[in-house]
């Protein structure tokens, strides 16, 4: 069979069109921008070791302190006594003294 | 780069890229991947594009070939990359032109159908496919040549058809037989 000529060629490799790329190909190469509240679950922080080491060594000092300084006042067993006032005590009005002899045992 | 700048990339080049790689591996899916691998490339290794030595494009469609010729390569499939070939006869009967020209691209070796597909479908000069592909200007020439020779024997039958369809069009215009 006669080979094709270039132009017979050239129309009909023309006639192999190839698709477009498809939406997504965007998606995996562009990443797309998330809600910012994703970040509270997702999101990461990165900190330096030196500032860590710090943060860290910060927050055990200040629960130590916190625990055993002098100034605080600690849970004792025994409260110290306060004055007690007697300003609610009222004398009694009258006295009716009674009282019990032998004689009256039987009663 | 910056962010702007990935993305008119992006936006510029997308479709070129993924076109290379779906005529040269026929699949969607492989093509998306190997589209995908090349701007990942391009974001990470943003200097390996130097603009003095060409266009972007040419610079991703090599970055895609590459990628195209690795996977070729993991098939093993190396053996036929671009001597030995003989075109071999395909029956194009039954086929559409474009499944028909599908077909029989896929059977030239890798680095003929690379040329071919860079220089016909994507348009890029003797010199862009030179520096896309690593090669010298005259062994491009010369594989385009020999793949179009090929090509013009696997897509023979076609002629017959075209010329019966072209007749077939002059008699409902109304036109045959006058040229």
């Amino acid at each position: 069979m006669e080979p094709l000529d270039d132009r017979e060629l050239d129309r009909i490799l023309q006639q192999w069109q190839a698709p477009a790329a498809p939406p997504s190909l965007r998606a995996k190469v562009l990443p797309q921008p998330s809600p910012w509240w994703q970040w509270l679950t997702t999101g990461t922080i990165r900190v330096p070791v030196p500032v860590g080491i710090a943060v860290l060594l910060a927050v055990a000092a200040l629960l130590y302190f916190r625990t055993y300084s002098p100034t605080t006042e600690r849970p004792t067993a025994v409260q110290p006594a306060k004055s007690v006032s007697l300003a609610d005590f009222q004398p009694v009005k009258q006295l009716e003294p009674r009282v019990i002899g032998r004689a009256n045992e039987g009663n | 780069m910056t962010n702007a700048e990935f993305r008119t990339a992006f936006e510029q080049n997308k479709d070129a890229v993924y076109r290379f790689a779906w005529r040269m591996c026929g699949s969607p899916a492989v093509a998306e991947d190997i589209a995908q691998e090349v701007f990942l490339t391009l974001l990470r290794q943003p200097g390996r594009f130097d603009p003095a030595r060409g266009a972007l494009r040419s610079f991703l469609l090599a970055i895609a070939r590459n990628l195209a010729l690795k996977r070729w390569r993991d098939d093993s499939r190396l053996d036929v990359l671009e001597n030995g070939f003989a075109a071999p006869a395909l029956d194009l009967e039954s086929r559409e032109t474009a499944d028909a020209v599908s077909a029989a691209v896929a059977l030239l070796p890798p680095l003929q159908r690379e040329v071919l597909i860079l220089a016909q479908y994507e348009e890029l000069s003797l010199e862009e496919i030179a520096r896309a592909v690593d090669a010298e200007v005259g062994t491009v020439k010369s594989r385009l040549h020999r793949a179009r020779e090929n090509l013009k024997r696997m897509l023979a039958p076609l002629k017959s058809r075209s010329v019966s369809r072209n007749i077939g069009r002059s008699i409902s215009h109304g036109t045959f037989g006058r040229s």
